[in-house]
């Protein structure tokens, strides 16, 4: 009997120093929902997806993207040729032609069954098989975004969806990329397996998995302890922990997401002159809260836009400098020279230290004599008050991320004002008016010669400059923990690529 | 009627907090597709409409679908349960089987260290909470002693920790309340009886005394597996335990309310079958119930 209960806890220790060998075990904080490449809003859920799938453009580290299973040409103003390359199998050895292509822009244009990435390709007319590998893309009206979009378009099977049905392919994904799906046992795991025969390479890494762990501490001691190779959304706090382990480290990557304040809210007071907005920019000192509030993880910048997103301009996003005598003068020269007091909202727990983040700015304008009455906000009322314009604040904090890495989804979102005749109302995210910048922006919605399009987002984003609309703050890092024998950088748009992943021993 | 009043309550409160739709879009989704989810889910009907549909369908068990993942939000709870009733099973078992035999003991010994010692274990086992006894055993376990997984599903060994995290709370109520059921009993007439009849302490003590006290244990039972599925809802966050309870929670956050809704209405019957058998042990420990 005894020696049975060795035997036992001999086995049950050989068991914990199991290898995990050639595969890659990837935390992340929740299960994906679906498989389906195209009818997800998480990234958790795209992780695991872009390992199984393709996309038609991929999107490189840089925020650029480049033709990835096939090429676009604009023909003209609307449009399009998209050539695929050939030879092109998935998983279940159907070919890639033009007429999956088609049935993939139909599936997501389809009225009736609407899918999450729809939207991405709505001004869409038509599509047209010319040949085998060609065919051709009508749209509505110039849709200068197209190429950017068609890194949504996550290409599945024609033949397997008509024969199993959407929901089967959910659960069983067949797609042209670097892994094939294995199994999926919900809230535990979902395994993937090399494709030898992927058409950019053969995979280095064998097996990929990917493991829901909710509880961030648990995901820390995961990694500590050898059971994980990857961990999402480290903390700051836990930094110096997974630094001082030995078995792994801290990798960090500038972020998609700004973080900012946007003012003005009602409309009037002294938050409606420019003098006292640039004066409040000035008056923060985004280094401090950089270096002290987000441990680093944070790079500051001074225009809505940072470097990964098209229209981006070195010159007009340079952080406005600290400098609080400065603002104490433009204060006087509108008419507060004792300061004035604004009420602020801020989410809690959503963004890096995101209320520490807004507790350092009040604090730091106390200095120059404004006072902020901040109020911390739940996030889902504060959704609410957001899309309803409800705020019941002079300027609220937010995050914005930008999957399109263009300046149109955060200029023209966050700050077109309406004022052009004709043309749309002022959107629900923005209380500026500036007919110059709305000038701008639209126009470049209607171009699609790039070079054009950016001498336009240049003049916007002097429009910005001049008028303040916002206190920009940093453009935040996303924070990975990794095992040391993983050799793999984090990228910008937060995708666990396992092909640009290797193990070293 | 238990499920419907769980399912009328889950309506309601939900309906309470706001439709759910600006939470399933990003921020930048347009106007023109908030309002089309809308209308998809019925969300624009009036509420009066939207109950009145909500019971028709539950009344041909149709519990809706996922408003995340567009699947049958039943299956997608059901299938979940087993890893959660695994769980309490286990925190069940291992309270009873550790608090019962410390609570006799503690009686058996009054006013002996041994009888403090579990008192002020059992105090503490009460006290402690269920995410502070989690990561302590995550931390000594797993991180400094490396001998068992601080997460996951699947063996014996994965079952140990969220057992006893889970199980912690109850055995410690029952190792209390045991000690002071068999104190009360052991004084009572019917002991100095069985005693003055030259029984053998032993039989006194577990087929007389204990059988009477066991009545308010069972009641606990009953009542504490209710904190025993409460208390799996943060223990499998805690561990990545693929259960109901971390389901749910993820489901409130997300505004999924056809999956909260499903799960109130089985956690309900749940814990109404497990209140008749609560009732049906009664019959069998005590034989007043059976006649009366």
């Amino acid at each position: 009997m005894q020696k049975r209960w060795w035997v036992f806890l001999a086995a049950a220790f050989l068991g914990l120093a199991f290898a995990r060998g050639d595969t890659l075990v990837i935390a992340q904080g929740v299960d994906a929902t679906t498989l389906d490449p195209v009818n997800h809003q998480e990234t958790p859920t795209g992780n695991v997806t872009a390992n199984i799938f393709d996309n038609f453009y991929r999107r490189l580290p840089d925020g650029s993207y480049e033709p990835w299973l096939g090429e676009a040409k604009a023909l003209d103003d609307l449009t399009w040729e998209l050539s695929i390359k050939p030879g092109i199998k998935f998983h279940n050895g159907e070919e890639l032609t033009a007429e999956v292509l088609k049935f993939n822009f139909d599936r997501l244009l389809d009225p009736k069954k609407p899918l999450k990435y729809s939207t991405y390709f709505k001004p869409i007319k038509k599509v047209e098989v010319t040949g085998k590998y060609t065919l051709k893309v009508y749209t509505e009206k110039p849709f200068p975004l197209f190429l950017t979009r068609l890194t949504y378009l996550w290409v599945v099977p024609k033949a397997y969806i008509e024969e199993k049905g959407a929901d089967y392919f959910a659960n069983h994904p067949v797609g042209t990329g670097p892994y094939k799906f294995v199994r999926w046992v919900k809230d535990q795991e979902i395994v993937l397996e090399a494709n030898p025969d992927y058409w950019a390479g053969k995979p280095k890494v064998k097996r990929v998995v990917f493991r829901p762990i909710p509880e961030a501490s648990s995901r820390v001691v995961e990694l500590l302890t050898g059971g994980v190779d990857i961990i999402t959304n480290l903390s700051p706090e836990a930094v110096p922990t997974v630094e001082g382990s030995g078995v792994a480290e801290v990798r960090s990557v500038p972020s998609i997401r700004n973080i900012f304040i946007i003012l003005d809210v009602k409309g009037e007071g002294p938050l409606h002159d420019p003098k006292v907005r640039l004066a409040l920019n000035y008056a923060v000192d985004k280094e401090a809260i950089v270096k002290h509030v987000l441990g680093g993880f944070g790079v500051p910048v001074g225009c809505p836009l940072n470097p990964y997103m098209f229209g981006y301009d070195e010159e007009l996003c340079k952080p406005f400098p600290y400098d609080p005598e400065k603002a104490k003068k433009l204060l006087a020269e509108a008419g507060y020279p004792n300061g004035f007091t604004f009420s602020m909202s801020a989410p809690s727990g959503r963004y890096l230290n995101d209320r520490q983040v807004a507790e350092a700015v009040v604090g730091q304008l106390k200095q120059v004599g404004v006072k902020v009455d901040l109020r911390i906000k739940e996030w889902s009322s504060y959704v609410k008050q957001i899309l309803n314009r409800k705020l019941d604040t002079d300027a609220w904090m937010i995050g914005w991320g930008n999957a399109q890495f263009d300046a149109d989804n955060t200029l023209f979102t966050l700050l077109y004002g309406g004022t052009v005749e004709g043309g749309p109302p002022q959107t629900k995210f923005s209380y500026w008016k500036d007919p110059e910048f709305d000038k701008y922006v639209l126009e470049a919605q209607q171009t699609v010669d790039q070079e054009k399009r950016k001498e336009l987002y240049k003049k916007a984003l002097e429009r910005v400059r001049q008028g303040a609309p916002w206190i920009f703050l940093h453009q935040q890092k996303d924070i990975y923990g990794v095992a040391k024998r993983v050799k793999w950088q984090p990228r910008p748009d937060e995708l666990l690529w396992a092909f640009d992943m290797e193990l070293v021993k | 009627m238990v499920a419907w009043g769980a399912a009328t309550l889950a309506f309601f409160l939900l309906y309470l907090s706001g439709d759910p739709v600006d939470l399933l879009l990003p921020l930048d989704a347009s106007p023109e597709a908030r309002a089309e989810l809308r209308r998809a889910y019925g969300f624009d009907d009036p509420l009066y409409v939207q109950y009145g549909r909500y019971l028709w369908k539950l009344a041909h068990g149709d519990f809706g679908v996922s408003l995340r993942s567009q699947e049958p939000a039943l299956p997608l709870v059901l299938g979940r349960m087993p890893a959660t009733l695994q769980l309490a099973g286990a925190g069940l078992l291992f309270a009873l089987l550790l608090g019962i035999p410390a609570g006799v003991l503690a009686a058996l010994k009054k006013g002996s260290f041994l009888e403090l010692l579990v008192m002020v274990l059992a105090l503490l086992g009460q006290s402690i909470p269920v995410y502070f006894l989690g990561l302590v055993l995550i931390m000594v376990f797993g991180l400094k002693l490396h001998w068992l997984p601080i997460s996951g599903y699947g063996t014996l060994r994965h079952l140990i920790l969220p057992t006893v995290t889970v199980g912690t709370f109850v055995t410690a109520s029952i190792a209390r309340l045991t000690r002071n059921g068999v104190l009360q009993e052991l004084r009572s007439d019917y002991v100095r009886t069985a005693r003055a009849k030259g029984l053998h302490e032993r039989v006194v003590v577990y087929k007389h005394a204990l059988r009477n006290a066991a009545i308010p244990v069972v009641t606990i039972v009953g009542l504490q597996l209710g904190a025993l599925l409460s208390g799996a809802v943060i223990t499998e966050t805690i561990f990545a335990w693929p259960g109901m309870g971390r389901f749910v929670l993820l489901a409130v956050e997300q505004g999924d309310f056809p999956v909260v809704q499903a799960s109130v209405i089985v956690f309900a019957l749940m814990l109404s079958l497990v209140n008749l058998a609560v009732d049906l042990a009664y019959l069998w420990l005590d034989p007043r119930v059976r006649y009366a």
